[in-house]
């Protein structure tokens, strides 16, 4: 008989609200770390919010049918065009009125990477005090596993298929988080799910300095049904996202990244890539390409951390 | 013109109210296979209510056990059991059941 | 008259329409530049940084969240406004859709100019009819001091429980936005006054954290359908409001316009020409002119283009021996004026009227006095029986 732990596992603190704010039955598939991450939502952050949304995965879940909802939350549902904007408009008037609620922004990467950028980066500019989350699924998952600027190199979506000629996406993603550095917002993170206390931390974190001004979230959230990765596989696609430096977790204060979880010994991307048939057609060169991908990017965010440091190292010594 | 249709919505716009109908979907028919606990194995870390993605772990006091009503049979709890406690048992074993 | 007299200023179109705006007392306005109207912007930017305008000022990025943002902050609770033109309107236009759908009482003003197509940074009220279809409720008017009063009697409309929709106030651009002529200013008081009403209305929905309330559910087969009549039938009932507040506004600051319509000299006329803005000011020195020569003219000067006034503009054109309608847009499809094809759904009930289509004043291309003088003796002979062409593009025949 193995010795039960004497109380619950902490993570479970990071809850201000334990009851479930969704009704129990969501249409999300099986194994969707979407449907793991809105749920603890409203766990972390609590029941004093605006969710404001967009079509994506999650709208026909955060969007009522008629009068009736899928959840217990306050929300105002608009197009992929109007959600940063949107939530500049319900934060600035919830400001005027002395409403400390937080305005909370939730899209995929469609939204936050390609059509509602332009919105999304004019709110980060003006600092608006929002929390704008963009889980990435890297693609348009809800009207069909088409491509998205955060689809990476060689994936294999319904608008880049492989054929005859075909060999899925020809180019790089769009490195959204560095884009969102360079606003330097009050706070801004990666997060997974399978890194739970991380992302709970986060969170947490993103409502108080959304008190002060623009916070951004971005959260790796692999699709099973898009990817064709199992069910039970979903979180560890994310842990292994991180294991091999593919989604490198850090946090940012006034655009000063560190990285959050340290990896000693980054795993070869194909520990990851294996995980999910949306890489299978690749051949040797095309993943020692994405491999060189992987390792650039991080070199940078590496490069940009260690400055930071160097930053706050003269500063104290000044 | 006579209206006969009564209003579903009291407003004017398009709002909705969780206060009036809160939807729920019948998932729990989605199942092929659901998760068995072994609980000579299992010590209580509850990292299966917290990876579960439609949370539908409960509490049992020493133990979780997956709500049945709305578990999907995603086998992500029997994948992050770091004790192997949980067996994804295909749905026919149950069938007998009502 | 119940209000004291306001100031009075000599400003431009632009100017009026920025102090309408801050004396309603607007929790949130957005700004983003587009010529003829970038002055709105100024103007309240110059109030909110003197501490005259106690708003949340949000300068977007760019006009399709300049929309979004005040229709959220109108669904959270809040007074919104906003300004644009043309390609601003047209770029906002999913948002403009969303305002009105989501039945958000945001007041707008327009400087009407051209939309794209063709490149023109010039007058013209294509703007209003590329969005006649968003839901809006939309109006037009004539001259500086009509822009200020519109913009205030807007936010009494939009906000009103019967009604609860967004207001569009077009007036032309570059001849009204940057025309500086005297307009008298209310009083700040005075404007509380006349908007207090809406105090003692029932409150309307708003988002409310916390609580299980949500805006912009899915319409799903007869919901959706039901929300449509709904937004329908509200836009009905705009028209007999929007006569009451006029009425309302001549009680109480001197000053009425008509409300869906005004009527100048029709009561005896055989012909009458129809049309809107700015036109409408030059079509009455046209008319007192043909009047003095003994011609029975008389103008009907359309304010309320959506919702389209049917009742009182068949009470105003029963019975007449022709009309003329002056169109500053076309209408694809047609090859004749908007105005004029609304207006031909009306001959029925009308009667077997001559209705004669012009095409004039696109691209800030001035409507002279020789034009409408054209369209009067053109008009006057279809009323005489001669045969007449149904759609003319003044300046190029």
């Amino acid at each position: 008989m193995v010795e039960k732990t004497k109380k619950k596992s902490r993570l479970f603190d990071y809850f201000q609200v334990k009851e479930e704010q969704y009704a129990g039955g969501l249409s999300w598939c099986a194994g969707c770390p979407l449907e793991l991450a809105l749920r603890d939502v409203p766990k972390v952050l609590g029941k004093n919010i605006v969710m404001v949304g967009c079509p994506c995965c999650s709208a026909p879940i955060l969007y009522g049918q008629n009068v009736g909802t899928w959840h217990k939350m306050t929300y105002y549902s608009t197009l992929m065009t109007g959600v940063a904007s949107s939530a500049t408009g319900i934060s600035r008037y919830y400001q005027k009125t002395g409403n400390d609620a937080t305005v909370v922004c939730w899209t995929g990467d469609g939204c936050a990477a390609d059509v509602g950028f332009q919105p999304l980066s004019g709110a980060a500019e003006r600092n608006e005090k929002i929390i704008y989350i963009c889980y990435d699924n890297e693609g348009y998952m809800n009207t069909g596993i088409q491509r998205s600027s955060t689809t990476p190199l060689g994936a294999s979506t319904t608008t880049t298929p492989v054929g005859k000629i075909g060999r899925g996406k020809p180019t790089v993603s769009k490195n959204l988080p560095m884009v969102m550095l360079m606003h330097q917002p009050v706070y801004m993170a990666t997060a997974t799910l399978s890194h739970l206390e991380d992302f709970f931390k986060k969170l947490q974190k993103a409502q108080q300095k959304s008190k002060e001004g623009f916070v951004y979230l971005h959260l790796f959230c692999p699709c099973p049904t898009g990817w064709r990765v199992e069910s039970s596989m979903s979180i560890e696609v994310c842990r292994a996202a991180v294991r091999t430096n593919y989604f490198p977790l850090w946090e940012a204060e006034d655009g000063k990244p560190r990285i959050t979880v340290e990896v000693a010994q980054p795993k070869p991307i194909t520990e990851f890539t294996k995980l999910m048939r949306k890489f299978s057609h690749l051949k040797e060169a095309d993943l020692a390409a994405l491999q060189e991908e992987v390792n650039r990017r991080f070199a940078l965010l590496k490069t940009l951390c260690d400055a930071a440091k160097e930053g706050e190292k003269s500063a104290v010594q000044s | 013109m006579v209206i006969k249709h009564k209003f579903l919505f009291e407003t004017e716009g398009a709002w909705s109210d969780a206060n009036k109908s809160l939807l729920c979907m019948d998932t729990g028919s989605w199942r092929t296979e659901r998760p068995v606990l072994d609980q000579a194995k299992c010590n209580y870390c509850g990292l299966c209510a917290l990876y579960c993605p439609p949370q539908c772990m409960v509490d049992k006091g020493d133990h979780y056990e997956s709500n049945l009503a709305y578990c999907k049979g995603c086998g992500v709890c029997a994948h992050e059991c770091p004790r192997g406690a949980l067996t994804m048992v295909s749905e026919g074993e149950f069938a007998h059941e009502s | 008259m119940k209000a004291k007299k306001g100031q009075t200023r000599v400003m431009t179109g632009n100017a009026a329409a920025a102090y309408a705006a801050m004396l309603c007392r607007p929790d949130i306005a957005t700004s983003y530049p587009i010529t003829p109207m970038s002055e709105v912007a100024e103007q309240l930017s110059t109030f909110h940084a003197d501490g005259v305008l106690d708003a949340e000022m949000v300068e977007v990025e760019g006009e399709n969240s300049a929309m979004n943002v005040v229709a959220a902050a109108s669904a959270a609770g809040g007074r919104a406004f906003t300004a644009t033109s043309s390609w601003g309107l047209v770029f906002m236009y999913d948002a403009l859709l969303h305002a009105a759908g989501f039945r958000v009482p945001v007041v707008m003003a327009i400087a009407n100019r051209e939309t794209p197509g063709i490149l023109a940074v010039s007058s013209g009220q294509q703007d209003i009819i590329a969005t006649r279809d968003s839901g809006w409720i939309q109006i037009i008017v004539e001259n500086d001091q009509e822009i200020l009063d519109q913009i205030i009697m807007a936010f009494r409309l939009a906000e009103d429980y019967d009604i609860q929709l967004p207001v569009m106030v077009n007036y032309d651009g570059y001849y009204l936005s940057y025309l500086a002529e005297a307009v008298e200013i209310p009083r700040i008081e005075d404007v509380d006054q006349f908007l207090a009403p809406l105090k003692s209305q029932p409150p309307r929905p708003k988002l409310q954290p916390g609580q299980p309330i949500g805006c912009g559910t899915h319409g799903i087969d007869i919901g959706f359908m039901e929300l449509r009549y709904k937004h329908c039938q509200a836009l009905q009932r705009a028209l007999k409001k929007v006569d009451e507040i006029d009425a309302e506004f001549k009680d109480y600051f001197g000053r009425g316009y008509g409300g869906q319509i005004e009527e100048y000299r029709t009561e005896d006329a055989d012909i009458i020409i129809v049309t809107s803005g700015g036109t409408a000011g030059t079509t009455r020195a046209v008319v007192d002119a043909k009047r003095v020569q003994g011609v029975k003219v008389g103008l009907v000067k359309l304010r309320m283009f959506r919702p389209f006034p049917r009742e009182r503009l068949i009470k105003a054109l029963k019975g007449r021996k022709a009309i003329g309608v002056i169109d500053r847009s076309v209408s694809f499809g047609w090859a004749a004026g908007p105005i004029y094809t609304e207006l031909r759904a009306l001959l029925p009930e009308i009667g077997p009227t001559p209705l004669l289509s012009y095409i004039d004043g696109l691209a800030s291309m001035d409507i002279t006095t020789p034009h409408i003088e054209r369209v009067v003796d053109e008009v006057k002979g279809a009323a005489q029986g001669k045969p007449y062409q149904e759609v003319t593009w003044i300046p190029l025949e």
